[in-house]
């Protein structure tokens, strides 16, 4: 849900009504019982219950307990099931959470079974996600980027051309935005997104050289950057092409009810393992763009990111079955023909060639971008540090302030710098 | 935390003590069955009690889930007085309380009046009136809110008619709040409910006399209904005070559990539900639940020192 959490499309309106998960000890006769927690909805659980059904198949006398539910219970669920010393063998981990969990050594490290789990399918784009100092604490689930899509039946509509994806500037997205809002007199605004996106601001600042969250840890923007990235968007609302204070009410929900599918916008970001719905929604009218300036910043700013990790609890009574569990969906073809790309395009490169011709055209095209992104060079992005959650919370609250004209660009980053320091710092 | 007050605002719901049986065997029989029945209360307590003393201690720890709790005496209360976002989340919440108690218990007591009138299907009007404070805490009436406070909302439209260009009610942190707090309004039912079943105790002799005197509507409601109906108002106050002061639903649901726009709805509980569970300081949330629990418990012990000038207990 939050910046890391892109690729799923939840909403806090299921906040309420979570599946339980509780108890895992039930060890069924002599065979060895995992317990595997995940957030999604239930379409997310049959495609993952058909891969586990391939493992038991082949491990005879592991059976596995699965338990799910929306993001946000989730991640109450398991920080409480954690604190009562009852954790799961294997767990669906978000990104921001992970140095949370792995600093008090919560977490399995993976590198102690470098025997029983390959990761050498991983790009080194992939590898490294879930990488503090010499441990590793987690395995990227999928994998996915962030990427600009843009309506080309409202960009015919109205006499404006779309861009060239691989090589446009913010100066050249501006021109787009101003342009569909000019020609559609208001009807339509040519492009917007979310400031306070962790996300999208952190393409940006690689963009200028500099690490959101340095190797570290520590904060490694600066308020400079922060400030120019209110002002590029401020820059975009005074000239119209991006809508004005207030406009974006609802965050997350589905697809059919984004502002681009409702034609409200012209272009947005979005996680691009949410290609294929997006697409579906806009009447298959969407072209897949990259993020503008990624050929003019200083360096190249998209980076491979995941929807969330699958760690396992240093606490578990099972760590082999559960390594060889997680090997499986992660290295093996079948688990990945059975998962599809709930959760991105699988880690495994090889694996992700070998299933993409079995994909629906969409998502083969939303594979083929993240394919493509990781052959590339990028540089290297470095996890969350502790503290990080606090950090989007300051971030979404100035950068409200500022869209509001509440605060100007250079007080509010100014105090962003400060307050996410401190709170980093503990 | 909060235990109900019914019983010592409402000292006429004490019921007279049926006779004691006699003999001490007997009276041995009598208990032993009544606390046979208070039995499940006792378990149900354990629950209670167990993370009441547990979050007590853990406030003057830095517990974060994880490891285990490390005592840091009063350090927690210390931050708390240094940490802005908290000291807005106590404005908001301030804000909300005086702001919507007072509105809400004056929607109740009009609405009471109105349906104590004696009209044909009573009881069909009381559940409609009602049914908003059932709802309305719940998650899909607040998102229901949201929609109903849209941009392009029923609000928005109404006010159109009149030329006038409506804000973003839910996303414009100037507006934001005021939207909860007209929610919280309209929730009245159960303070309603409680203001009907009084108003129905007050003799209507009163009125007819008072009425014989020559006395106008206004001041029968000062003279009559107000000093009559004091304790009951008395009672919706204080329940009032202290279930506003816990609200969370409609600040988590109305900017995706974050409280925004820029804290704009970032209720204490809210804020105290993000240092636990989001941010790991399980430590300070706790030590921030006990100081919630000792403002409400001061707010109610200042309504209960007014309570001498201006509730009427005398029938």
């Amino acid at each position: 849900m939050r910046a890391t959490g892109i690729g799923l499309v939840a909403s806090p309106a299921l906040a309420a009504c979570g599946r339980g998960f509780g108890g895992g000890g039930d060890d069924a006769g002599d065979g060895v019982t995992l317990n595997m927690v995940w957030w999604g909805d239930a379409t997310r659980a049959e495609k993952t219950q058909a891969a586990l059904d391939l493992f038991m198949e082949a491990n005879e006398g592991v059976s596995i307990k699965i338990e799910y539910q929306d993001s946000g219970p989730y991640q109450d669920k398991l920080a409480t099931r954690f604190a009562a010393g009852d954790a799961p063998d294997l767990m669906a981990m978000r990104m921001d959470s992970l140095r949370e969990y792995a600093d008090r050594g919560a977490l399995l490290d993976l590198n102690e079974y470098s025997g029983a789990i390959d990761l050498s399918g991983l790009s080194d784009n992939a590898s490294t996600l879930a990488e503090v100092g010499d441990s590793v604490f987690g395995v990227p689930a999928g994998l996915n980027a962030i990427g600009f899509v843009v309506r080309k039946d409202l960009a015919e509509q109205y006499g404006v051309a779309v861009p060239d994806g691989d090589t446009w500037s913010w100066e050249d997205l501006a021109a787009f935005a101003k342009g569909i809002t000019d020609a559609s007199d208001g009807a339509v605004y040519g492009t917007g997104f979310e400031a306070q996106t962790l996300a999208n601001i952190v393409v940006y600042t690689r963009q200028r050289g500099e690490d959101f969250f340095t190797e570290a840890g520590e904060l490694g923007v600066t308020a400079a950057t922060v400030q120019a990235w209110f002002e590029l968007i401020g820059g975009m609302r005074d000239e119209g092409g991006f809508p004005p204070a207030g406009f974006f009410e609802q965050i997350g929900g589905s697809p059919d009810q984004s502002y681009i599918a409702q034609g409200k916008l012209a272009s947005q970001i979005i996680p691009t393992n949410n290609f294929l719905g997006y697409n579906a929604a806009c009447g298959g009218n969407l072209a897949l763009l990259r993020i503008p300036g990624e050929t003019q910043g200083t360096r190249r700013g998209q980076s491979i990111d995941c929807p969330h990790l699958w760690s396992v609890a240093s606490a578990s009574a099972h760590p082999e079955e559960a390594i060889r569990l997680l090997d499986f969906l992660t290295n093996d073809p079948e688990a990945s023909l059975a998962t599809g790309t709930t959760r991105g395009v699988p880690a495994n490169a090889s694996v992700a060639e070998e299933i993409k011709d079995s994909l629906e055209p969409d998502d083969q095209l939303a594979t083929d971008y993240l394919i493509a992104l990781q052959g590339e060079e990028l540089p290297r992005s470095f996890t969350y540090p502790p503290g990080g959650s606090a950090v989007f919370d300051f971030l979404d609250a100035i950068a409200v302030e500022v869209e509001f004209g509440r605060q100007s660009p250079a007080d509010g980053a100014a105090q962003f710098i400060e307050q996410a320091k401190q709170a980093i710092a503990g | 935390m909060i235990t109900s007050t019914e019983a010592a605002v409402m000292p006429e719901a004490v019921a007279a003590p049926a006779r004691p049986p006699r003999g001490p065997r007997r009276r041995a029989r009598r208990d032993r069955a009544g606390y046979l029945f208070l039995l499940p209360w006792f378990i149900g307590m354990l629950f209670t009690i167990v993370p009441f003393f547990a979050s007590l201690y853990l406030a003057f720890t830095d517990y974060d889930l994880l490891s285990s709790p490390q005592w840091i005496g009063l350090a927690n209360f210390a931050d708390m007085f240094r940490d802005p976002v908290l000291l807005k989340s106590l404005k908001v919440t301030f804000v909300y309380t005086f702001v919507s108690v007072p509105l809400s218990l004056a929607a109740a007591l009009a609405v009471a009046m109105v349906l104590n009138r004696g009209i044909k299907g009573l009881p069909v009007y009381r559940a409609v009136f009602y049914l908003p404070s059932l709802l309305g805490a719940s998650v899909a009436v607040v998102l229901l809110w949201r929609y109903i406070f849209g941009l392009d909302g029923i609000v928005n439209a109404f006010l159109g008619w009149f030329g006038i260009d409506g804000p973003a009610w839910t996303s414009d942190p100037d507006f934001a709040l005021t939207t909860l707090i007209i929610l919280h309004i309209w929730t009245f039912g159960s303070p309603m409910v409680i203001f009907l079943a009084g108003l129905r105790q007050i003799p209507v002799m009163y009125y007819e006399a008072a009425a014989v005197d020559g006395a106008s509507r206004w001041r029968r409601f000062r003279s009559i209904t107000l000093p009559l109906l004091s304790p009951i108002i008395f009672f919706n106050l204080i329940q009032s005070i202290i279930a506003s002061f816990q609200t969370f639903t409609q600040g988590f649901v109305m900017n995706n559990g974050g409280g925004g726009p820029a804290n704009s709805t970032l209720f204490y509980n809210l804020y105290l539900y993000q240092q636990g569970f989001n941010q790991f300081n399980m430590g300070y949330a706790s030590a921030m639940a006990w100081t919630l629990l000792v403002i409400i418990a001061a707010f109610t012990a200042l309504t209960f020192f007014t309570a001498k000038y201006w509730v009427n207990y005398d029938n």
